[in-house]
């Protein structure tokens, strides 16, 4: 049972961490390689909601809207003019990445510090105690999942960037305005990534370079998946449950690689990852 | 035949013929190195040279990393592994065996086999056939962090987060360190300086302008990454193991992705496709950040990665080209070479029995989707198919279909007697087939002489040491290239010529692979009316002299009516009808497929 | 000569003569400072350079060592061997201290070492580790497992019943040091180990683990991980999962333990130095850094108080030698005293020295209950090759 719940709420997470990678890499095709500083700055966020002794559930909403507004700068200066030159962008990120690692540093210097949750102690599920705010992201990642589904599939706005995903010429040529969609769409992302950040810390702690382990497994992830919520979902269905599986059954050391492996190797023998067709 | 069109500073050579390279300023460069090399511990303080000597062994491995990224466009964050398995051969073989001769050749090997061992594995990895560049960036990011687990999970073997030190080491002074060191660095960069100028080394900017393009001329861009990911992973094994030699330090910093992006950055800021950029660049940078790194640990760092940033947007070329280049330094001059012509290689197989193709039940379908539906095609060297059809046909695809094994459905494509299976492009290419695309499809930033020349090179190699005076093309290609005035631009950018004349390039270049059976997409789209006439005369001539078939998808039937020997109408993804101009115009089927094709377009397909 | 050839003659003689002597009694002696100010140590690095910034101001307040003033060189080993290497090649090459005083992870410290020996500069290593390094330029002021380790295990042993054991760190030479030595305690003292893990040196996913403690179920737990977000993560994630098994902490120190906030109570831990340590020594120590740094002190801790105590033992040491010379103040170091905020601290016993203990319990408001202290715990024969 706690296996169970382990991966089910590994697997949430995962997901939580990765939609707003996935954002923006399937509608812009570039890899935004801040999403790890993007994190740190989310898990930042809630560190200042306890700091000022708001009430936790605050961190989310903040979290939101400043990494909404760090995409939008982001996205004006860097991402657009590089929008020819895709591994640059990738450069680019990268050492915005940096930037915002060292300007994190300033503001808050380099102590490990604690972030409260918005709900604390345990939850008797199936007849086992398990850490109640693990429990709640599995809602919370349903959740979030729903409403990109939703936003994608249900709204003119989604159509829009469903068209530019598929064919950007002929979306543009069709006169849907992909700059401006490519705008929305990477302000959204970084800001689901900060809004990640903020969900995760509670778990552990807030420190500069948090964001930076889940980077690598993020982008595998994405890579594997394709460009639809539901692959990705899929995807970290399956990753998830390996990493969980190998962390209690083989080693913790390894678990930690297993996703970068396996993603991998499935990339090399399925290029297509995950993606229907 | 001389052609004088060099560009910047000229230097008059006495032999003729000689192209005309001038280098003044950049041996100056060189050798203003050199001098610091033999004189720099007479000028330096002990300090100081530790310090270079670190810097020296990281700047090898910069060198690589630009060979890889700058020329051939593969970023990689993954050099510094092969680096920290360098570092770790000789720590792990000097503490467990200690300091013998022996264990000097042991731990030098240990470091260049298990170099090309992973190298060998991450080029399958990265590079396959419909591998996207990021995937084998993320590769390359994945590559050190592996390996730093490893070390990490290795115990007291590895030495775990503490690395390896205090191991017995090679008893030289300092001195002599800075001169192995600089040397090497020496002795790389000349190599590197020297394949990449060459003609061979073309073929890394090549691949990096049009990845493309080369495996249709035939070239195994992925055996060819591989390779240069093997011997550029040897290198920095090498530089790793004088490093960890020297420093009696082999900790898993030395092969992590920190070092990695670090190396990325240097090269970045000394200038991307330069060699000496990256070079100046890091050993700058590591001589900067020692002495900067107890003042201002923190403010340096945030400098370097905005200036990072900044000069990724907005000054791509680096910062040391920049700051040279009122030196008159980072000119290169334009290197023209002779033409010649050479015989065919294929000459032997002149008139070949078999057929130039054979399509036998080829089928492509999306899905439920059918592009292709039972394909029967044949085609003989000496022929001019001309395959015409509306929009939405399947052309394009047909031709897909038959220069790359993987795209069909089902169904068998023979070319001249091979049966292509699932074979890729490049496999193709050497069966002889050359595909000439609708869009010109060339090197942009490579002259007109350097993609004629890589263009040919499964026929004629390339040397990866000279810049070859001459450049030997087949007959066909030069008329091709005379009659188009490419002859008297030899020396010009791909980028610069006029759409008719890349057109044209693009032409020559797929006759310099000496094609038994060429493709052409739409050839005449954009040309001019005398551009379309001297193609016509040309494609003609391969056909009825030099017995190529051809094969063309056009639109312009007046110019199909001309030069065609047979006509295929293709429809809806089946051929419906074969035969002469004449047989075919006046059918009433395809009056009605053209006549009626917007109707037929309303219809589900 | 001319008068103005006399003239210049003496001043060219009285100019020389000042900048000799200037030169000469304004030489200082340099305190090389390497420690972790970015990496793994980054969160304890700000107290430990607090620390010696006290200790140096008061010591050239009261006319300084042998009547030269003392300056500090704090450079950044970035916690790890390559970053330590830099620093010491400034420390000993460029800036050419008289001695090194370091709290480093054994890391930085192993790299440091084979350059403190080529450049024969006395190093004295202020941090707790696991035990059995040596060199003969290298003396050791804190804790060793030997000393440690027993409070710990043993108060599980008797106030808790403990039989069985878990053993819980991170995949590196202190974490594997300080269990290794545990579990051969635990044996020696008639316990079983049931379960060993280990993440990797910065993992802070504890959950397959915390998993495997649950289902094991275990008397006790001890656990041996990185400072910083590995310690904090596990102990939240213990909390969080609603284990309440006997929790001993290895490498938690006081700052650390206040910021984790109610995370942490009911810990155990075992240190040789606790802020409320009664002694008029500690108290005036504890005075000086709220009078000094005021607002901005970092809580003085395990790992920063003997940076304080090592750079007085180095003072003692020279004016016992009577000069900086390395070798002098190498055969001084065994022999001085100081008492300080731990107590007595005298690195005669094999180059390392016995310290009093105290087993505490961390209470919810953050403050640390001692439950037992032990006097002159031994560290054992460390070093038997070093004389």
């Amino acid at each position: 049972m706690i296996l169970f719940l382990d991966i089910l709420t590994t697997v949430a997470i995962l997901f939580v961490v990765t939609a707003g990678l996935m954002m923006i890499f399937g509608v812009m095709k570039i890899v935004n390689f801040a999403h790890g500083a993007l994190l740190t700055v989310g898990g930042y966020a809630a560190y200042v909601v306890t700091q000022l002794k708001l009430d936790p559930w605050l961190s989310w909403p903040l979290a939101l809207v400043t990494g909404m507004l760090a995409g939008m700068v982001v996205e004006s200066l860097i991402v657009r003019p590089l929008y020819k030159r895709p591994l640059d962008a990738i450069l680019a990120t990268w050492g915005l990445g940096i930037v915002m690692g060292q300007l994190i540093v300033i503001a808050f210097g380099r102590e490990v510090q604690f972030v409260d949750a918005p709900i604390k102690g345990t939850w008797s599920i199936f007849g086992v105690d398990y850490s109640a705010y693990r429990l709640l992201l599995i809602p919370v990642a349903c959740g979030l999942w729903a409403t990109m589904t939703g936003l994608l599939n249900g709204t003119r706005f989604g159509v829009k960037t469903r068209a530019v995903i598929m064919n950007e010429d002929l979306a543009r040529g069709l006169g849907i305005h992909s700059g401006r969609i490519r705008f929305i769409t990477f302000s959204f992302g970084t800001g689901l990534g900060t809004l990640a950040g903020a969900l995760i810390t509670p778990l552990s702690s807030v420190d500069p370079n948090m964001g930076l382990n889940w980077l690598v497994s993020a982008f595998m992830l994405v890579m594997v998946s394709g460009h639809s919520m539901a692959s990705l979902l899929v995807t970290c269905l399956v990753f998830g449950t390996f990493q969980v599986l190998v962390n209690t059954f083989v080693s913790p050391v390894l678990g930690g690689l297993a996703i970068a492996v396996l993603a991998a190797f499935t990339l090399r023998m399925r290029p297509k990852g995950f993606a229907n067709g | 035949m001389v052609n004088a069109h060099a560009t910047t500073e000229l230097e008059r050579d006495g032999s003729n013929p000689q192209p005309k390279t001038a280098k003044r300023r950049l041996p100056f460069l060189g050798l203003i190195g050199l001098v610091l090399l033999l004189v720099g511990p007479w000028l330096f303080d002990t300090y100081l040279l530790n310090i270079l000597v670190k810097a020296y062994f990281l700047a090898i491995v910069a060198v690589t990393v630009d060979v890889l990224w700058g020329y051939t466009g593969y970023l990689t964050f993954g050099q510094s592994a092969f680096f920290g398995i360098g570092a770790y051969a000789a720590g792990l073989v000097f503490t467990h065996g200690g300091l013998t001769p022996g264990n000097v050749f042991l731990a030098l090997g240990i470091a260049v086999v298990a170099s090309v061992a992973v190298a060998w594995l991450v080029g399958w990895l990265s590079f396959y056939r419909e591998a996207s560049p990021f995937f084998a960036t993320v590769i390359s990011l994945v590559l050190p962090i592996v390996f730093v687990q490893l070390l990490l999970s290795g115990g007291t073997w590895t030495g775990s987060s503490s690395g390896l030190t205090g191991y017995e080491t090679f008893d030289l002074s300092i001195e002599a360190w800075y001169w192995i060191a600089g040397s090497t660095l020496a002795v790389v960069s000349l190599l590197a300086w020297v394949v990449v100028r060459s003609d061979g080394g073309r073929l890394l900017a090549a691949i990096r302008d049009n990845e493309s393009r080369c495996s249709y001329l035939g070239i195994d861009t992925a055996k060819v990454k591989t390779i240069l990911l093997v011997v550029t992973a040897v290198v920095a094994g090498i530089a790793g193991f004088g490093y960890g030699s020297f420093s009696g330090v082999a900790a898993p910093e030395l092969g992590g992705f920190v070092l990695g992006t670090e190396l990325i950055i240097w090269v970045a800021l000394g200038g991307r496709g330069t060699l000496w950029g990256p070079l100046i660049g890091a050993v700058l940078i590591n001589v900067i950040t020692a002495y900067l790194g107890s003042s201002m640990p923190f403010a340096w760092q945030l400098i370097l990665g905005a200036a990072f940033v900044l000069v990724i947007v907005l000054l791509p070329q680096g910062l040391v080209p920049v700051l040279l280049r009122p030196f008159g330094l980072g000119q290169y001059a334009v290197h023209e070479p002779a033409l010649v012509s050479r015989p065919l290689k294929m000459q032997s197989n002149a008139i070949p029995e078999m057929p130039a193709l054979v399509m036998d039940g080829v089928a492509k379908h999306y899905g439920h989707l059918k592009v292709l539906e039972g394909i029967d095609l044949k085609a003989n060297a000496g022929e001019l198919l001309g395959l015409i059809g509306p929009n939405g046909a399947g052309k394009t695809t047909l031709m897909r279909c038959m220069s790359d094994g993987a795209e069909r459905s089902s169904g068998t494509v023979s070319l001249c007697g091979n049966d292509i299976r699932k074979l890729p492009p490049d496999q193709c290419a050497k069966f002889g087939l050359g595909r000439k695309f609708q869009n010109a499809n060339i090197f942009e930033t490579l002259t007109v002489a350097e993609c004629l020349r890589i263009a040919g090179t499964i026929r004629e190699r390339p040397s990866l040491v000279r810049q070859a005076a001459t450049l030997a093309l087949p007959q066909y290609a030069l008329d091709v290239v005379s009659t188009t005035g490419l002859d008297k631009k030899l020396g010009v950018a791909a980028k610069d010529l006029s759409h008719g004349e890349q057109q044209a390039l693009e032409l020559a270049m797929v006759l310099a692979q000496e094609p038994r059976l060429i493709l052409l997409d739409e050839p005449t789209a954009g040309l001019t009316k005398t551009e379309r006439t001297q193609i016509g005369h040309v494609l003609s001539s391969l056909a009825h002299k030099y017995k190529l078939c051809c094969l063309l998808v056009e639109h312009d039937l007046d110019f199909v009516e001309e030069i065609a020997t047979r006509i295929v109408v293709l429809h809806q993804g089946k051929i419906v009808m074969e035969g002469s101009f004449a047989d075919v115009v006046n059918s009433e089927l395809v009056k009605t497929i053209y006549a009626g094709s917007s109707h037929a377009m309303q219809d589900p397909v | 000569m001319k008068p103005i050839g006399q003239f210049s003659k003496t001043l060219v003689i009285a100019a020389a003569s000042a900048l000799v002597f200037h030169a000469h009694a304004a030489d200082p002696i340099k305190i090389g400072v390497a420690v972790g100010l970015s990496g793994a140590n980054s969160t304890v690095a700000p107290a430990v350079v607090q620390s010696s910034q006290l200790a140096v101001d008061e010591i050239n307040a009261a006319g300084g060592i042998l009547g030269r003033k003392v300056q500090l060189e704090i450079v950044d080993d970035a916690s790890g061997a390559v970053g330590a290497q830099k620093a010491y090649d400034t420390l000993v090459f460029q800036k050419k201290v008289n001695t090194v005083i370091a709290m480093e992870t054994s890391a930085a410290r192993n790299a440091a070492l084979p350059i403190i020996t080529r450049g024969k500069v006395p190093y004295i290593y202020t941090s707790f580790y696991e035990g059995r390094s040596c060199n003969q330029w290298m003396y050791v002021n804190a804790w060793v497992p030997e000393q440690q380790v027993a409070p710990v295990v043993d108060y599980f042993s008797k106030s808790k019943n403990a039989k069985t054991f878990f053993l819980v760190g991170n995949d590196y030479a202190f974490g594997r040091g300080m269990l290794e030595f545990t579990k051969k305690y635990i044996e020696t003292k008639g316990g079983k180990v049931v379960g060993e893990e280990y993440l990797p040196i910065d993992g802070s996913d504890w959950t397959s683990i915390v998993s495997k403690i649950r289902s094991v179920k275990p008397d006790a737990l001890i656990s041996a991980t990185a400072g910083g977000a590995p310690n904090v993560s596990l102990a939240k994630q213990l909390k969080g999962a609603g284990l309440g098994v006997p929790y001993g902490n290895l490498a938690i120190d006081e700052g650390t333990a206040k910021t984790m906030g109610d995370v942490a109570t009911g810990m155990y831990l075992s240190a040789s130095y606790l802020g409320n340590i009664d002694t008029p020594e500690n108290n005036k120590f504890k005075d000086s850094m709220k009078t000094k740094f005021g607002a901005d002190l970092k809580t003085p801790n395990e790992l920063s108080v003997p940076q304080y105590e090592g750079i007085y033992l180095y003072k003692a040491a020279v004016e016992k030698a009577g000069s900086v010379d390395p070798v002098k103040v190498i055969k001084a170091l065994g022999e001085v005293s100081f008492n300080g905020p731990r107590g007595v601290v005298q690195m005669n016993k094999s180059r390392h020295t016995p310290l009093s203990m105290r087993l505490g319990e961390v209470q919810a408001d953050g403050t640390i209950k001692i439950l037992e202290t032990f006097t002159k715990v031994d560290p054992g024969e460390q070093c038997p090759n070093i004389k």
